[in-house]
Protein backbone atom coordinates (compact mmCIF):
# COMPACT_ATOMS: atom_id res chain seq x y z
CA UNK A 1 0.00 0.00 0.00
CA UNK A 2 2.81 2.42 0.84
CA UNK A 3 4.19 2.26 -2.69
CA UNK A 4 0.75 2.86 -4.15
CA UNK A 5 0.42 5.93 -1.93
CA UNK A 6 3.70 7.32 -3.22
CA UNK A 7 2.59 6.72 -6.79
CA UNK A 8 -0.68 8.47 -6.06
CA UNK A 9 1.07 11.56 -4.69
CA UNK A 10 3.49 11.45 -7.59
CA UNK A 11 0.60 11.17 -10.04
CA UNK A 12 -1.29 14.11 -8.55
CA UNK A 13 1.93 16.11 -8.60
CA UNK A 14 2.63 15.36 -12.25
CA UNK A 15 -1.03 15.82 -13.16
CA UNK A 16 -0.95 19.30 -11.66
CA UNK A 17 2.18 20.19 -13.62
CA UNK A 18 0.74 18.80 -16.87
CA UNK A 19 -2.54 20.61 -16.30
CA UNK A 20 -0.68 23.89 -15.82
CA UNK A 21 1.09 23.37 -19.15
CA UNK A 22 -2.06 22.24 -20.94
CA UNK A 23 -4.14 25.27 -19.92
CA UNK A 24 -1.63 27.44 -21.77
CA UNK A 25 -2.15 25.54 -25.03
CA UNK A 26 -5.88 25.71 -24.61
CA UNK A 27 -5.89 29.45 -23.76
CA UNK A 28 -3.76 30.29 -26.81
CA UNK A 29 -5.90 28.14 -29.06
CA UNK A 30 -9.00 29.72 -27.58
CA UNK A 31 -8.19 33.35 -28.31
CA UNK A 32 -6.18 32.96 -31.48
CA UNK A 33 -6.87 29.49 -32.90
CA UNK A 34 -3.16 28.83 -32.95
CA UNK A 35 -1.00 26.06 -31.58
CA UNK A 36 2.14 27.48 -30.06
CA UNK A 37 4.75 24.77 -30.04
CA UNK A 38 7.33 26.87 -28.25
CA UNK A 39 5.23 26.61 -25.08
CA UNK A 40 7.34 23.85 -23.53
CA UNK A 41 10.56 25.74 -24.17
CA UNK A 42 9.04 28.91 -22.76
CA UNK A 43 8.37 26.82 -19.65
CA UNK A 44 12.04 25.79 -19.64
CA UNK A 45 13.10 29.45 -19.88
CA UNK A 46 10.79 30.12 -16.93
CA UNK A 47 12.39 27.32 -14.93
CA UNK A 48 15.86 28.71 -15.67
CA UNK A 49 14.72 32.21 -14.76
CA UNK A 50 13.44 30.87 -11.45
CA UNK A 51 16.65 28.91 -10.90
CA UNK A 52 18.75 32.00 -11.62
CA UNK A 53 16.67 34.17 -9.32
CA UNK A 54 16.94 31.65 -6.48
CA UNK A 55 20.74 31.56 -6.84
CA UNK A 56 20.82 35.34 -7.24
CA UNK A 57 18.83 35.88 -4.06
CA UNK A 58 21.18 33.51 -2.22
CA UNK A 59 24.22 35.35 -3.64
CA UNK A 60 22.76 38.67 -2.47
CA UNK A 61 22.71 37.30 1.05
CA UNK A 62 19.05 36.32 1.41
CA UNK A 63 19.51 33.05 3.23
CA UNK A 64 15.84 32.53 4.08
CA UNK A 65 14.62 29.85 1.65
CA UNK A 66 11.17 31.47 1.49
CA UNK A 67 12.68 34.73 0.25
CA UNK A 68 14.63 32.75 -2.35
CA UNK A 69 11.48 30.92 -3.33
CA UNK A 70 9.48 34.13 -3.63
CA UNK A 71 12.22 35.69 -5.76
CA UNK A 72 12.37 32.56 -7.89
CA UNK A 73 8.62 32.38 -8.56
CA UNK A 74 8.22 36.12 -9.03
CA UNK A 75 11.09 36.38 -11.49
CA UNK A 76 10.13 33.22 -13.37
CA UNK A 77 6.48 34.19 -13.75
CA UNK A 78 6.99 37.84 -14.67
CA UNK A 79 9.88 37.16 -17.05
CA UNK A 80 8.05 34.35 -18.79
CA UNK A 81 4.81 36.34 -18.99
CA UNK A 82 6.74 39.11 -20.77
CA UNK A 83 8.36 36.55 -23.08
CA UNK A 84 4.95 35.07 -23.92
CA UNK A 85 3.44 38.49 -24.65
CA UNK A 86 6.46 39.40 -26.80
CA UNK A 87 6.13 36.18 -28.82
CA UNK A 88 2.45 36.95 -29.37
CA UNK A 89 3.10 40.56 -30.36
CA UNK A 90 6.02 40.10 -32.71
CA UNK A 91 5.70 36.56 -34.01
CA UNK A 92 2.13 35.36 -33.80
CA UNK A 93 -0.14 38.39 -34.25
CA UNK A 94 1.70 39.58 -37.40
CA UNK A 95 1.08 36.13 -38.89
CA UNK A 96 -2.56 36.02 -37.85
CA UNK A 97 -3.84 35.79 -41.40
CA UNK A 98 -1.12 33.45 -42.63
CA UNK A 99 -1.82 29.73 -42.92
CA UNK A 100 -1.99 28.07 -39.49
CA UNK A 101 0.83 25.76 -40.50
CA UNK A 102 3.22 28.73 -40.68
CA UNK A 103 2.57 29.68 -37.07
CA UNK A 104 3.02 26.09 -36.02
CA UNK A 105 6.36 25.90 -37.82
CA UNK A 106 7.57 29.27 -36.59
CA UNK A 107 6.82 28.48 -32.97
CA UNK A 108 8.44 25.06 -33.40
CA UNK A 109 11.59 26.79 -34.63
CA UNK A 110 11.37 29.42 -31.91
CA UNK A 111 11.25 26.61 -29.35
CA UNK A 112 14.44 25.13 -30.78
CA UNK A 113 16.10 28.55 -30.77
CA UNK A 114 15.17 29.09 -27.10
CA UNK A 115 16.37 25.63 -26.15
CA UNK A 116 19.68 25.96 -27.98
CA UNK A 117 20.20 29.49 -26.66
CA UNK A 118 19.94 28.28 -23.09
CA UNK A 119 22.21 25.34 -23.85
CA UNK A 120 24.85 27.56 -25.49
CA UNK A 121 24.67 30.83 -23.60
CA UNK A 122 23.66 29.89 -20.06
CA UNK A 123 26.82 29.17 -18.04
CA UNK A 124 27.46 25.45 -18.44
CA UNK A 125 24.00 25.29 -20.00
CA UNK A 126 24.34 21.88 -21.58
CA UNK A 127 24.49 20.16 -18.20
CA UNK A 128 21.59 19.70 -15.81
CA UNK A 129 21.47 22.17 -12.92
CA UNK A 130 20.69 21.21 -9.35
CA UNK A 131 17.64 23.25 -8.36
CA UNK A 132 18.04 24.32 -4.73
CA UNK A 133 15.68 22.65 -2.26
CA UNK A 134 13.71 25.69 -1.12
CA UNK A 135 10.79 23.91 0.50
CA UNK A 136 10.80 22.46 4.03
CA UNK A 137 11.99 18.87 4.06
CA UNK A 138 9.62 17.78 6.83
CA UNK A 139 7.80 14.52 6.23
CA UNK A 140 4.77 12.98 7.88
CA UNK A 141 4.41 9.30 8.46
CA UNK A 142 1.03 7.64 7.99
CA UNK A 143 1.62 3.98 8.69
CA UNK A 144 3.92 2.87 5.91
CA UNK A 145 3.13 5.87 3.77
CA UNK A 146 5.33 8.96 3.93
CA UNK A 147 3.93 12.31 2.88
CA UNK A 148 6.64 14.87 2.25
CA UNK A 149 5.82 18.48 3.06
CA UNK A 150 7.43 19.77 -0.13
CA UNK A 151 5.27 17.54 -2.35
CA UNK A 152 2.14 18.54 -0.45
CA UNK A 153 2.99 22.25 -0.73
CA UNK A 154 3.69 21.95 -4.46
CA UNK A 155 0.39 20.21 -5.12
CA UNK A 156 -1.50 22.77 -3.04
CA UNK A 157 0.22 25.64 -4.85
CA UNK A 158 -0.46 24.13 -8.26
CA UNK A 159 -4.11 23.51 -7.50
CA UNK A 160 -4.40 27.04 -6.09
CA UNK A 161 -3.12 28.37 -9.43
CA UNK A 162 -5.69 26.27 -11.30
CA UNK A 163 -8.51 27.46 -9.05
CA UNK A 164 -7.26 31.04 -9.38
CA UNK A 165 -7.30 30.73 -13.16
CA UNK A 166 -10.82 29.32 -13.04
CA UNK A 167 -11.95 32.33 -10.96
CA UNK A 168 -10.15 34.76 -13.25
CA UNK A 169 -11.77 33.32 -16.36
CA UNK A 170 -15.27 33.00 -14.91
CA UNK A 171 -15.63 35.79 -12.39
CA UNK A 172 -13.77 38.80 -13.76
CA UNK A 173 -14.24 41.32 -16.53
CA UNK A 174 -10.90 40.25 -18.02
CA UNK A 175 -12.04 36.63 -18.04
CA UNK A 176 -15.31 37.60 -19.71
CA UNK A 177 -13.33 39.44 -22.39
CA UNK A 178 -11.06 36.41 -22.92
CA UNK A 179 -14.07 34.13 -23.31
CA UNK A 180 -15.76 36.57 -25.67
CA UNK A 181 -12.65 36.82 -27.86
CA UNK A 182 -12.35 33.04 -27.86
CA UNK A 183 -15.93 32.61 -29.08
CA UNK A 184 -16.16 35.37 -31.65
CA UNK A 185 -13.21 37.65 -32.15
CA UNK A 186 -14.95 40.15 -34.39
CA UNK A 187 -18.09 40.59 -32.30
CA UNK A 188 -15.86 40.89 -29.22
CA UNK A 189 -14.15 43.82 -30.91
CA UNK A 190 -17.46 45.52 -31.60
CA UNK A 191 -18.27 45.26 -27.88
CA UNK A 192 -15.36 47.64 -27.35
CA UNK A 193 -12.85 45.02 -26.27
CA UNK A 194 -9.25 45.88 -27.11
CA UNK A 195 -8.54 42.67 -28.99
CA UNK A 196 -4.76 43.00 -29.25
CA UNK A 197 -4.47 43.72 -25.54
CA UNK A 198 -6.57 40.70 -24.63
CA UNK A 199 -4.44 38.45 -26.85
CA UNK A 200 -1.23 39.73 -25.27
CA UNK A 201 -2.61 39.37 -21.75
CA UNK A 202 -3.77 35.83 -22.52
CA UNK A 203 -0.34 34.85 -23.82
CA UNK A 204 1.30 36.44 -20.78
CA UNK A 205 -1.12 34.56 -18.53
CA UNK A 206 -0.58 31.16 -20.19
CA UNK A 207 3.19 31.62 -20.25
CA UNK A 208 3.33 32.76 -16.62
CA UNK A 209 1.38 29.66 -15.61
CA UNK A 210 3.84 27.53 -17.57
CA UNK A 211 6.65 29.15 -15.57
CA UNK A 212 4.91 28.04 -12.37
CA UNK A 213 4.90 24.51 -13.78
CA UNK A 214 8.58 24.84 -14.67
CA UNK A 215 9.58 25.96 -11.18
CA UNK A 216 7.38 23.24 -9.64
CA UNK A 217 9.07 20.69 -11.83
CA UNK A 218 12.48 22.00 -10.78
CA UNK A 219 11.59 21.88 -7.10
CA UNK A 220 10.10 18.41 -7.37
CA UNK A 221 12.99 16.79 -9.23
CA UNK A 222 15.65 19.15 -7.81
CA UNK A 223 16.84 19.68 -11.35
CA UNK A 224 16.41 21.86 -14.40
CA UNK A 225 17.90 21.24 -17.82
CA UNK A 226 17.69 22.87 -21.22
CA UNK A 227 15.69 20.01 -22.72
CA UNK A 228 13.01 19.74 -20.00
CA UNK A 229 10.47 21.67 -22.06
CA UNK A 230 10.42 19.16 -24.89
CA UNK A 231 8.62 16.34 -23.14
CA UNK A 232 6.62 18.63 -20.83
CA UNK A 233 5.43 20.63 -23.84
CA UNK A 234 4.47 17.51 -25.73
CA UNK A 235 2.63 16.08 -22.73
CA UNK A 236 0.87 19.38 -22.07
CA UNK A 237 -0.18 19.56 -25.71
CA UNK A 238 -1.44 15.96 -25.65
CA UNK A 239 -3.34 16.69 -22.44
CA UNK A 240 -4.99 19.73 -24.03
CA UNK A 241 -5.90 17.68 -27.12
CA UNK A 242 -7.40 14.71 -25.30
CA UNK A 243 -9.34 17.08 -23.05
CA UNK A 244 -10.67 19.01 -26.04
CA UNK A 245 -8.52 21.88 -27.29
CA UNK A 246 -10.01 25.24 -26.33
CA UNK A 247 -11.72 23.92 -23.22
CA UNK A 248 -10.05 24.89 -19.96
CA UNK A 249 -11.51 22.05 -17.92
CA UNK A 250 -10.70 19.58 -20.67
CA UNK A 251 -7.07 20.61 -20.43
CA UNK A 252 -7.02 20.14 -16.66
CA UNK A 253 -8.74 16.79 -16.99
CA UNK A 254 -6.31 15.81 -19.75
CA UNK A 255 -3.33 16.70 -17.59
CA UNK A 256 -4.46 14.52 -14.71
CA UNK A 257 -5.50 11.77 -17.10
CA UNK A 258 -2.06 11.67 -18.69
CA UNK A 259 -0.39 11.49 -15.29
CA UNK A 260 -2.77 8.68 -14.33
CA UNK A 261 -1.85 6.80 -17.49
CA UNK A 262 1.84 7.17 -16.71
CA UNK A 263 1.26 5.85 -13.21
CA UNK A 264 -0.76 2.91 -14.51
CA UNK A 265 2.02 2.28 -17.00
CA UNK A 266 4.58 2.34 -14.21
CA UNK A 267 2.69 0.31 -11.60
CA UNK A 268 0.03 -1.90 -13.02
CA UNK A 269 1.45 -3.19 -16.26
CA UNK A 270 3.70 -6.20 -16.59
CA UNK A 271 6.66 -4.39 -18.11
CA UNK A 272 9.37 -2.10 -16.84
CA UNK A 273 8.30 1.36 -15.65
CA UNK A 274 10.56 2.91 -18.28
CA UNK A 275 7.76 2.09 -20.73
CA UNK A 276 5.27 4.32 -18.94
CA UNK A 277 5.49 7.10 -21.55
CA UNK A 278 5.13 4.60 -24.38
CA UNK A 279 1.98 3.29 -22.72
CA UNK A 280 0.59 6.75 -21.96
CA UNK A 281 1.14 8.10 -25.47
CA UNK A 282 -0.26 4.90 -27.00
CA UNK A 283 -3.44 5.41 -25.01
CA UNK A 284 -3.51 9.07 -26.12
CA UNK A 285 -3.37 7.90 -29.74
CA UNK A 286 -6.22 5.47 -29.10
CA UNK A 287 -8.24 8.17 -27.33
CA UNK A 288 -7.78 10.52 -30.24
CA UNK A 289 -8.98 7.85 -32.62
CA UNK A 290 -12.03 7.31 -30.44
CA UNK A 291 -12.83 10.98 -29.74
CA UNK A 292 -11.01 13.16 -32.28
CA UNK A 293 -12.35 16.40 -30.77
CA UNK A 294 -11.38 15.49 -27.23
CA UNK A 295 -13.29 14.35 -24.19
CA UNK A 296 -14.95 17.73 -23.65
CA UNK A 297 -15.20 19.12 -27.17
CA UNK A 298 -15.32 22.88 -27.29
CA UNK A 299 -15.47 23.80 -30.91
CA UNK A 300 -17.14 21.17 -33.01
CA UNK A 301 -20.68 22.41 -32.45
CA UNK A 302 -19.76 26.04 -32.81
CA UNK A 303 -18.86 26.15 -36.47
CA UNK A 304 -21.94 27.69 -38.02
CA UNK B 1 -30.24 68.08 -45.50
CA UNK B 2 -31.84 69.86 -42.62
CA UNK B 3 -30.17 73.28 -42.41
CA UNK B 4 -30.61 73.71 -38.66
CA UNK B 5 -29.29 70.26 -37.79
CA UNK B 6 -26.40 70.23 -35.28
CA UNK B 7 -23.21 68.25 -35.89
CA UNK B 8 -24.24 65.10 -37.73
CA UNK B 9 -23.89 61.82 -35.84
CA UNK B 10 -22.17 60.23 -38.80
CA UNK B 11 -20.66 62.03 -41.74
CA UNK B 12 -18.98 59.89 -44.35
CA UNK B 13 -17.19 61.56 -47.23
CA UNK B 14 -15.32 60.19 -50.21
CA UNK B 15 -15.14 56.72 -48.70
CA UNK B 16 -13.37 53.92 -50.56
CA UNK B 17 -13.12 50.47 -49.01
CA UNK B 18 -11.57 47.43 -50.65
CA UNK B 19 -11.16 43.74 -49.97
CA UNK B 20 -7.89 42.55 -51.47
CA UNK B 21 -7.51 45.69 -53.59
CA UNK B 22 -10.90 45.35 -55.32
CA UNK B 23 -13.02 48.33 -54.33
CA UNK B 24 -16.28 47.38 -52.70
CA UNK B 25 -17.27 50.93 -51.77
CA UNK B 26 -16.61 53.74 -54.23
CA UNK B 27 -16.81 57.41 -53.26
CA UNK B 28 -19.55 56.95 -50.69
CA UNK B 29 -20.92 60.12 -49.08
CA UNK B 30 -23.49 59.75 -46.33
CA UNK B 31 -24.76 61.99 -43.56
CA UNK B 32 -26.78 60.62 -40.65
CA UNK B 33 -28.23 63.56 -38.70
CA UNK B 34 -28.23 63.30 -34.91
CA UNK B 35 -31.41 62.04 -33.30
CA UNK B 36 -32.86 60.62 -36.50
CA UNK B 37 -33.22 57.25 -38.16
CA UNK B 38 -31.21 57.14 -41.35
CA UNK B 39 -31.54 54.02 -43.41
CA UNK B 40 -29.31 52.39 -45.96
CA UNK B 41 -31.13 50.26 -48.51
CA UNK B 42 -29.67 47.94 -51.06
CA UNK B 43 -29.74 44.40 -52.28
CA UNK B 44 -27.31 41.64 -51.32
CA UNK B 45 -23.75 42.47 -52.26
CA UNK B 46 -24.43 46.19 -52.65
CA UNK B 47 -21.86 47.02 -49.96
CA UNK B 48 -24.15 47.71 -47.00
CA UNK B 49 -22.38 45.47 -44.54
CA UNK B 50 -18.99 46.64 -45.81
CA UNK B 51 -20.03 50.18 -44.97
CA UNK B 52 -20.88 49.15 -41.40
CA UNK B 53 -17.56 47.29 -41.17
CA UNK B 54 -15.74 50.38 -42.39
CA UNK B 55 -17.36 52.58 -39.74
CA UNK B 56 -16.49 50.04 -37.04
CA UNK B 57 -12.89 49.69 -38.21
CA UNK B 58 -13.29 45.99 -38.95
CA UNK B 59 -12.51 46.59 -42.63
CA UNK B 60 -10.71 49.93 -42.58
CA UNK B 61 -11.27 52.18 -45.61
CA UNK B 62 -8.30 53.12 -47.76
CA UNK B 63 -9.54 56.61 -48.56
CA UNK B 64 -12.06 59.08 -47.25
CA UNK B 65 -13.22 60.11 -43.81
CA UNK B 66 -15.80 58.83 -41.33
CA UNK B 67 -16.72 61.44 -38.75
CA UNK B 68 -18.67 60.52 -35.62
CA UNK B 69 -19.96 63.75 -34.09
CA UNK B 70 -17.17 65.57 -35.91
CA UNK B 71 -14.30 63.25 -34.95
CA UNK B 72 -12.65 61.25 -37.70
CA UNK B 73 -12.64 57.56 -36.78
CA UNK B 74 -11.54 56.14 -40.15
CA UNK B 75 -8.82 53.56 -39.57
CA UNK B 76 -9.05 53.59 -35.77
CA UNK B 77 -9.04 50.19 -34.03
CA UNK B 78 -12.58 49.04 -33.32
CA UNK B 79 -12.52 49.52 -29.55
CA UNK B 80 -11.61 53.19 -30.02
CA UNK B 81 -14.50 53.70 -32.45
CA UNK B 82 -16.82 52.16 -29.84
CA UNK B 83 -15.38 54.55 -27.26
CA UNK B 84 -16.72 57.47 -29.36
CA UNK B 85 -20.23 56.31 -28.52
CA UNK B 86 -20.94 53.86 -31.32
CA UNK B 87 -22.63 50.50 -30.84
CA UNK B 88 -23.63 47.87 -33.34
CA UNK B 89 -26.39 45.32 -33.56
CA UNK B 90 -24.74 43.04 -36.08
CA UNK B 91 -26.23 41.08 -38.91
CA UNK B 92 -27.22 37.58 -37.85
CA UNK B 93 -27.30 38.69 -34.18
CA UNK B 94 -23.84 37.24 -33.45
CA UNK B 95 -24.50 36.00 -29.93
CA UNK B 96 -21.71 34.62 -27.82
CA UNK B 97 -23.42 31.22 -27.74
CA UNK B 98 -21.56 29.82 -24.73
CA UNK B 99 -22.04 32.86 -22.55
CA UNK B 100 -25.18 33.45 -20.56
CA UNK B 101 -27.73 36.05 -21.55
CA UNK B 102 -26.52 38.32 -18.78
CA UNK B 103 -22.86 37.89 -19.76
CA UNK B 104 -23.77 38.79 -23.33
CA UNK B 105 -25.53 41.91 -22.11
CA UNK B 106 -22.63 42.84 -19.83
CA UNK B 107 -20.27 42.67 -22.78
CA UNK B 108 -22.38 45.37 -24.42
CA UNK B 109 -21.34 47.64 -21.54
CA UNK B 110 -17.72 46.45 -21.58
CA UNK B 111 -16.30 49.97 -21.63
CA UNK B 112 -18.42 51.09 -18.67
CA UNK B 113 -16.30 50.71 -15.52
CA UNK B 114 -19.00 51.41 -12.89
CA UNK B 115 -20.81 48.27 -11.73
CA UNK B 116 -23.74 50.32 -10.41
CA UNK B 117 -24.27 51.86 -13.85
CA UNK B 118 -24.04 48.44 -15.53
CA UNK B 119 -26.71 47.11 -13.15
CA UNK B 120 -28.92 50.11 -13.86
CA UNK B 121 -28.66 49.46 -17.61
CA UNK B 122 -29.30 45.74 -17.12
CA UNK B 123 -32.49 46.60 -15.25
CA UNK B 124 -33.48 48.90 -18.10
CA UNK B 125 -32.92 46.21 -20.75
CA UNK B 126 -34.80 43.67 -18.64
CA UNK B 127 -37.74 46.06 -18.40
CA UNK B 128 -37.84 46.33 -22.20
CA UNK B 129 -37.42 42.55 -22.62
CA UNK B 130 -38.92 40.80 -19.58
CA UNK B 131 -38.23 37.48 -21.32
CA UNK B 132 -34.49 38.10 -21.00
CA UNK B 133 -34.81 38.69 -17.26
CA UNK B 134 -36.38 35.25 -16.90
CA UNK B 135 -33.53 33.72 -18.89
CA UNK B 136 -30.59 35.71 -17.67
CA UNK B 137 -28.65 32.61 -16.64
CA UNK B 138 -29.33 30.63 -19.79
CA UNK B 139 -26.65 30.13 -22.45
CA UNK B 140 -27.47 32.45 -25.33
CA UNK B 141 -26.80 29.73 -27.89
CA UNK B 142 -29.71 27.67 -26.59
CA UNK B 143 -32.32 30.37 -27.19
CA UNK B 144 -34.68 30.79 -30.12
CA UNK B 145 -33.88 33.17 -32.96
CA UNK B 146 -36.33 35.76 -31.72
CA UNK B 147 -34.95 35.65 -28.19
CA UNK B 148 -31.43 35.95 -29.55
CA UNK B 149 -32.53 39.04 -31.44
CA UNK B 150 -33.65 40.51 -28.10
CA UNK B 151 -30.24 39.76 -26.59
CA UNK B 152 -28.55 41.35 -29.58
CA UNK B 153 -30.65 44.51 -29.34
CA UNK B 154 -30.31 44.64 -25.56
CA UNK B 155 -26.56 44.21 -25.87
CA UNK B 156 -26.43 47.11 -28.33
CA UNK B 157 -28.31 49.32 -25.88
CA UNK B 158 -26.15 48.31 -22.90
CA UNK B 159 -23.31 50.53 -24.13
CA UNK B 160 -25.54 53.64 -23.91
CA UNK B 161 -24.38 54.60 -27.39
CA UNK B 162 -24.96 57.93 -29.10
CA UNK B 163 -25.13 56.17 -32.47
CA UNK B 164 -26.57 52.73 -32.99
CA UNK B 165 -25.68 50.85 -36.16
CA UNK B 166 -28.22 48.16 -36.92
CA UNK B 167 -27.45 45.64 -39.66
CA UNK B 168 -30.45 43.79 -41.11
CA UNK B 169 -32.48 43.33 -37.93
CA UNK B 170 -35.28 41.55 -39.76
CA UNK B 171 -33.08 38.90 -41.37
CA UNK B 172 -34.33 35.42 -40.60
CA UNK B 173 -37.02 36.50 -38.14
CA UNK B 174 -40.74 35.81 -38.20
CA UNK B 175 -42.98 38.77 -39.20
CA UNK B 176 -44.13 39.15 -35.61
CA UNK B 177 -40.60 39.63 -34.32
CA UNK B 178 -39.75 41.90 -37.25
CA UNK B 179 -42.65 44.17 -36.33
CA UNK B 180 -41.61 44.13 -32.68
CA UNK B 181 -38.00 44.98 -33.61
CA UNK B 182 -39.03 47.94 -35.71
CA UNK B 183 -41.21 49.20 -32.86
CA UNK B 184 -38.20 49.01 -30.52
CA UNK B 185 -36.00 50.84 -33.02
CA UNK B 186 -38.55 53.65 -33.10
CA UNK B 187 -38.57 53.77 -29.29
CA UNK B 188 -34.79 53.99 -29.28
CA UNK B 189 -34.95 57.01 -31.54
CA UNK B 190 -37.58 58.56 -29.32
CA UNK B 191 -35.00 58.47 -26.52
CA UNK B 192 -32.70 60.70 -28.58
CA UNK B 193 -30.39 58.09 -30.05
CA UNK B 194 -29.23 58.28 -33.63
CA UNK B 195 -29.98 55.15 -35.59
CA UNK B 196 -28.23 54.07 -38.75
CA UNK B 197 -30.31 51.23 -40.08
CA UNK B 198 -29.19 48.87 -42.81
CA UNK B 199 -32.02 46.86 -44.33
CA UNK B 200 -33.45 45.06 -47.31
CA UNK B 201 -36.97 45.29 -45.99
CA UNK B 202 -37.91 48.52 -47.79
CA UNK B 203 -41.52 49.10 -46.72
CA UNK B 204 -41.09 48.79 -42.99
CA UNK B 205 -37.72 50.53 -43.03
CA UNK B 206 -38.94 53.60 -44.87
CA UNK B 207 -42.01 53.70 -42.62
CA UNK B 208 -39.87 54.44 -39.55
CA UNK B 209 -36.91 56.27 -41.18
CA UNK B 210 -36.46 60.02 -41.48
CA UNK B 211 -34.18 59.82 -44.47
CA UNK B 212 -32.22 57.24 -46.37
CA UNK B 213 -29.72 56.21 -48.98
CA UNK B 214 -29.83 53.50 -51.61
CA UNK B 215 -26.60 51.74 -52.49
CA UNK B 216 -25.91 49.55 -55.46
CA UNK B 217 -22.58 48.18 -56.64
CA UNK B 218 -20.81 50.02 -53.85
CA UNK B 219 -22.11 53.46 -54.80
CA UNK B 220 -24.88 55.64 -53.47
CA UNK B 221 -27.45 55.67 -56.27
CA UNK B 222 -30.27 57.53 -54.56
CA UNK B 223 -30.84 59.56 -51.43
CA UNK B 224 -33.47 61.70 -49.83
CA UNK B 225 -36.17 61.80 -47.21
CA UNK B 226 -38.13 58.64 -46.58
CA UNK B 227 -41.07 60.06 -48.52
CA UNK B 228 -38.87 61.00 -51.47
CA UNK B 229 -37.34 57.55 -51.57
CA UNK B 230 -40.75 55.94 -51.50
CA UNK B 231 -41.68 57.88 -54.62
CA UNK B 232 -38.31 57.63 -56.34
CA UNK B 233 -38.66 55.81 -59.65
CA UNK B 234 -35.32 53.98 -59.32
CA UNK B 235 -36.10 52.71 -55.87
CA UNK B 236 -39.51 51.63 -57.01
CA UNK B 237 -37.97 49.84 -59.95
CA UNK B 238 -35.40 48.14 -57.77
CA UNK B 239 -37.63 47.12 -54.90
CA UNK B 240 -41.30 47.56 -55.50
CA UNK B 241 -41.34 45.69 -58.79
Amino acid sequence: MDLLGQYLVNGIMLGTIYALVAVGFTLFFGVLDVIKFSHGDVLMVGAFAGFTAALGAAALGFTNPFVQLAASVLFAVSGTALLGAAIAKWLILPLKNAPRLNILLITLMLGTALRESVRLFYPDGSNPKAFPALLPSTAWQFGNFTLRADSALLVIAGIAVIVGLHMLINRTRLGLAIRAVAQDEETARTMGINYTLIVLVTFALGSGIAAVAGVMNGLYYNEVNFGMGLLLGLIGFSAAIIGGLGNLYGAILGGFLFAALQMIGAVALPFASAYKDVFAFAVVIALMGWKPTGLIPERSSERV
Amino acid sequence: MDAIAPLPAIEISGLYTAYDKADVLTDVNIVAPAGQITCLLGSNGAGKTTLIRSILGLTPPHAGSIKVFGEDVAGLPTHRVIAKGVACIPEGRRMFPKLTVEENLRLGAYQEPAEAEIRRRLAEVYSVFPRLAERRGQLAGTMSGGEQAMVSIGRGLMGKPRVLLIDEPSLGLSPLYVKENFRIIENVRAQGLTVFLVEQNVHQTLAISDSGYVVSGGRVVAQGSAAELRNNADVRAAYFG
